[in-house]
């Protein structure tokens, strides 16, 4: 039995088949819009140059025959560490957060990507090609900026070195700041008003005369974007009157915010949805493990995106960052209960690229940048492996340090 | 029900002694170690009409795939399988055209119960973090019935879970093994007959919990001088208890050892009656609490969260031990860094038991995609592992691991009917469990909310009544 030769054979056939140019043909295309059976895209300098049926082969391209497979956009997991933790329990390994009380807001988890981090391989060979990286709150309310990542093999990693201003209410809040949940609501609105004070009076303030602010100048000029709307605020919140007070507040100041997490959306579905409020959503989490989540159902997802709202996909449970491209098992639960295959499908491609601005990305389409991946049957099912990943067009090894480790004990297992 | 019965029946002998003894004090000596059984399951299955399941895809647990056979349970055993089977009258018929039986999903690892839901404080009662060796605690005192977790395990097909305590001593304690049955009382969950298993934890959680106390174990070498000072102390205690048994009944005056329950249910292991389920990561690790196992005298049932596995593999079925692991989990902490996908499939490959777990609420609910993808990867690498194959890292290996593989984890006559319904390919991401029997007793029935467990916890949750999935 000689399988192990005949995986690294493929290996080797798929990596010298790197070139500029390749045609994948009669892949079964899923997106946000459904499904095109039998279909060939053309890729040419990073860019998806063709797409259709029958598209005619040139002389110069690599061919990938993809019949019986399927293609979809990159994965987009939209709520992640990537590149800010190596091993979780080592805390030297970890950058999302941090107990600096100067800077909370103004903590920029971009500053401490690392590229070269071992889950950046491990995801990407098995189809995510971005991912939002979400600092951590530890004091006070705010957590930081998030970053956009793409998880290329050259070149910097972050596309967006500032998407969002990421703050947490609600429990886990209360605690930090001092017992009630109100406290947290009052804290943010301080801290907005002081932003807008800080943007209003600027050389007053830089003089000496005005009043003091409770956070950082740093921290309300991470602020700036934020009031005026020009910079999502990302809210982590479950409880459903939690996410109508945010609702309130986001209305009020003017906000262009997304919910994550929101357990319990789909009790105020047609608020979110009203609202224009995107919402990042765990689909797998249906227990009541805290008095915040009594209403965790599985269908959460399903339900408010039938109620309009646009729905952005994390990955599974204990498993955010590591697995990170298990987006794709979360999608295929969402469908499981009840939300329609395109949708999930969007809601881990389209959706987040459209949501955080990142133009030709999330969509195959003539003109977007190619990142995409053939799967080896339906794109949602778990026996479905990522035979090729193209990020920018580019043919990444399906090489991780865990495949290594694998190869390394099969060949003994294989002597035995 | 012939299991129930003989159960009973020691029961009932056991109390009867413990009364008689109670009464004549003054009268000749009994002699007698002190009861095994103090907390008996109370768990019985009413008797249920025959059914049948009609026509249905099977995968047997055994490694075998059937397609469109009949299933028969009569008095909650599996009866027969086979085409268009002749059934005694008043038999119930189940459809089962075009979908899939497995046995009952069987998780070797759960806290469910003991670290229920919600995660406040006063329910978290799953390691007794005071003391390195805990042999003497039992994780079913530490069961909460109302555990709203329980429900959403047997919505995906859960029918046999083992508790565990914590990883945070050396020796946790007792783990037991319970049915996924609704009941007010952990008795009447217990699985009967069911062994009971010891928790042991090597690596980096014990030395670190104690490490920062200041107090031992805060290294691997801490570790192993902890558990071995544990089983010296175990094996004088359980030779004095020899000695004692042998030599009371000839000699009246002779007082019996004092009780210790540290060290009686360690005694428990050395005389094989209670398994070893080890908290395991690191192969090298492995291979130590394989030599101790030696030196000292006893099994190793299983080694759970066993990562490194694959670099094992072939030590593991020399010694008939079950690697108990995740598909995919990783990187929480450096033991858990060399992970890889394939490690199911390489153990198995290896011929040893392997065996996948949850450790975890919401995974013990979707067990079946787990599998799915430990079969995938190992199918990427180049194998060509079947469902059918792939199944018993859910059913029959875990019940080996629990020493109940006679009685449960495949779908063969005479075993007990824990089955699970579903509406499609077992493995597939989009197919639902949609009925499930423990020992024939239909316990979760998706299309009837009447026949879904719900706890008391959710009453009056929220929407008064609603069911949510």
């Amino acid at each position: 039995m000689r399988p192990l030769v005949t995986f690294v054979c493929l290996l080797l056939t798929l990596s010298q088949a790197r070139a500029d140019s390749i045609l994948i043909r009669n892949a079964d295309l899923y997106s946000g819009n459904g499904v095109s059976p039998a279909t060939d895209i053309l890729v040419r300098n990073g860019t998806i140059v063709a797409v259709g049926p029958g598209l005619d082969i040139p002389a110069d391209v690599t061919i990938f025959e993809a019949k019986g497979k399927s293609i979809t956009a990159g994965l987009f997991n939209s709520s992640t560490q990537l590149g800010v933790v190596e091993v979780g329990a080592i805390a030297a390994t970890n950058d999302y957060s941090s107990d600096n009380e100067r800077f909370t807001a103004a903590l920029k988890v971009a500053d401490a990507v690392n590229p070269s981090s071992t889950l950046i391989p491990q995801n990407r060979i098995h189809g995510l090609t971005h991912a939002l990286v979400m600092p951590r709150t530890k004091v006070g309310i705010f957590a930081g900026q998030a970053a956009i990542i793409q998880l290329g093999t050259e070149g910097s990693t972050v596309v967006n070195d500032s998407v969002a201003v990421v703050v947490e209410l609600g429990e886990a809040a209360a605690k930090r700041v001092g017992g009630s949940r109100a406290i947290a609501l009052a804290i943010l609105r301080e801290a907005l008003d002081d932003a807008r004070d800080y943007r209003d009076n600027r050389e007053e303030v830089l003089k000496g005369n005005r009043r003091d602010y409770a956070l950082s100048l740093a921290d309300l000029s991470a602020l700036d974007p934020v009031i005026t709307g020009d910079k999502p605020l990302i809210v982590t919140v479950h409880r459903a009157s939690d996410i109508s007070a945010v609702l309130a507040l986001g209305a009020t100041y003017q906000l262009k915010l997304i919910l994550s997490g929101a357990t319990e959306g789909w009790r105020v579905a047609d608020a979110i949805a009203a609202a224009g409020v995107p919402v990042i959503v765990n689909v797998a989490n249906n227990l009541p493990k805290s008095y915040e989540t009594l209403g965790a159902r599985l269908d959460n997802a399903a339900r408010l995106d039938a109620a309009g709202v646009t729905v952005l996909l994390m990955g599974m449970n204990r498993d955010q960052t590591h697995n990170a491209y298990l987006v794709r098992q979360a999608a295929g639960n969402a469908v499981a209960n009840g939300m329609a295959k395109s949708a999930a499908i969007a809601a881990m491609t389209s959706n987040p690229a459209r949501v955080f601005g990142l133009q030709g990305a999330g969509d195959i389409a003539v003109g977007s940048a190619a990142n995409l991946v053939v799967w080896g049957g339906d794109p949602l099912e778990l026996t479905s492996e990522a035979e090729l990943v193209l990020i920018n067009g580019r043919n990444i090894p399906l090489v991780s340090r865990s495949t290594q480790l694998r190869d390394r004990y099969f060949q003994r297992l294989q002597k035995d | 029900m012939g299991l129930i019965r003989t159960y009973w029946a020691t029961a009932l002998l056991v109390t009867l002694l413990v009364g008689c003894s109670a009464e004549t004090p003054s009268s000749k000596k009994t002699v007698s170690y002190p009861d095994k059984n103090p907390f008996p399951s109370t768990y019985s299955a009413t008797q249920q009409s025959p059914f049948v399941i009609r026509a249905v895809n099977v995968l047997t647990g055994t490694g075998e795939q059937r397609e469109a056979v009949d299933v028969l349970v009569v008095e909650g055993k599996i009866s027969s399988i086979g085409e268009a089977l002749n059934v005694p009258g008043k038999t119930i018929e189940v459809d089962g055209k075009g979908k899939w039986l497995t046995p009952g999903l069987i998780d070797v690892h759960s806290h469910m119960g003991v670290y229920p839901s919600p995660q406040t404080s006063n329910h978290s009662d799953v390691n007794e973090a005071t003391s390195p060796v805990t042999a003497r605690v039992w994780a079913e005192h530490s069961v909460w019935p109302q555990d709203p977790a329980f429900e959403k395990a047997i919505a995906g097909g859960i029918t046999t879970f083992q508790v565990l305590p914590g990883s945070a001593n050396l020796i946790g304690g007792r783990g037991v093994t319970l049915k996924n049955v609704p009941s007010v009382t952990v008795q009447g969950m217990k699985f009967p007959g069911a062994p009971y298993s010891l928790k042991m934890a090597c690596g980096e959680n014990p030395k670190r919990v104690y490490g920062a106390k200041l107090v031992t174990p805060s290294t691997r070498m801490g570790n192993m001088a902890g558990y071995r000072a544990a089983w010296i102390k175990a094996q004088k205690y359980s030779d004095d208890w020899n000695q004692y048994l042998e030599k009371s009944a000839t000699d009246e005056d002779l007082l019996p050892p004092e009780r210790d329950l540290e060290l009686e249910t360690l005694k428990g292991v050395l005389d094989g009656e209670i398994r070893i389920h080890n908290h395991c990561y690191k192969a090298d690790e492995m291979a130590q609490m394989i030599d101790m196992s030696r030196e000292f005298g006893y099994e190793i049932a299983a080694f759970h969260h066993a990562i490194e596995a694959y670099k094992l593999a072939p030590l593991l079925a020399e010694n008939n031990i079950c690697a108990v692991m995740w598909a995919d989990w990783w990187g929480f902490k450096q033991e858990a860094f060399d992970m890889v996908r394939e490690n199911i499939a390489m153990v198995d490959y290896a011929q040893a038991c392997a065996v996948i777990h949850s450790d975890d609420p919401l995974q013990i609910q979707r067990l079946n995609q787990e599998v799915a993808k430990a079969m995938s990867a190992g199918n990427r690498m180049g194998l060509d592992i079947k469902p059918a194959q792939a199944i018993r890292w859910l059913t029959l290996n875990p019940a080996k691991s629990l020493g109940l593989d006679d009685k449960i984890g495949s779908i063969e006559s005479g075993k007990n009917a824990d089955l699970v319904l579903w509406d499609g390919p077992p493995l597939s991401v989009y197919s639902h469990a949609t009925q499930v029997w423990i020992d024939g007793v239909l316990r979760f029935d998706k299309t009837r909310p009447g026949v879904r467990p719900t706890s008391d916890f959710n009453v009056g949750i929220l929407v008064p009544g609603e069911n949510r999935p």
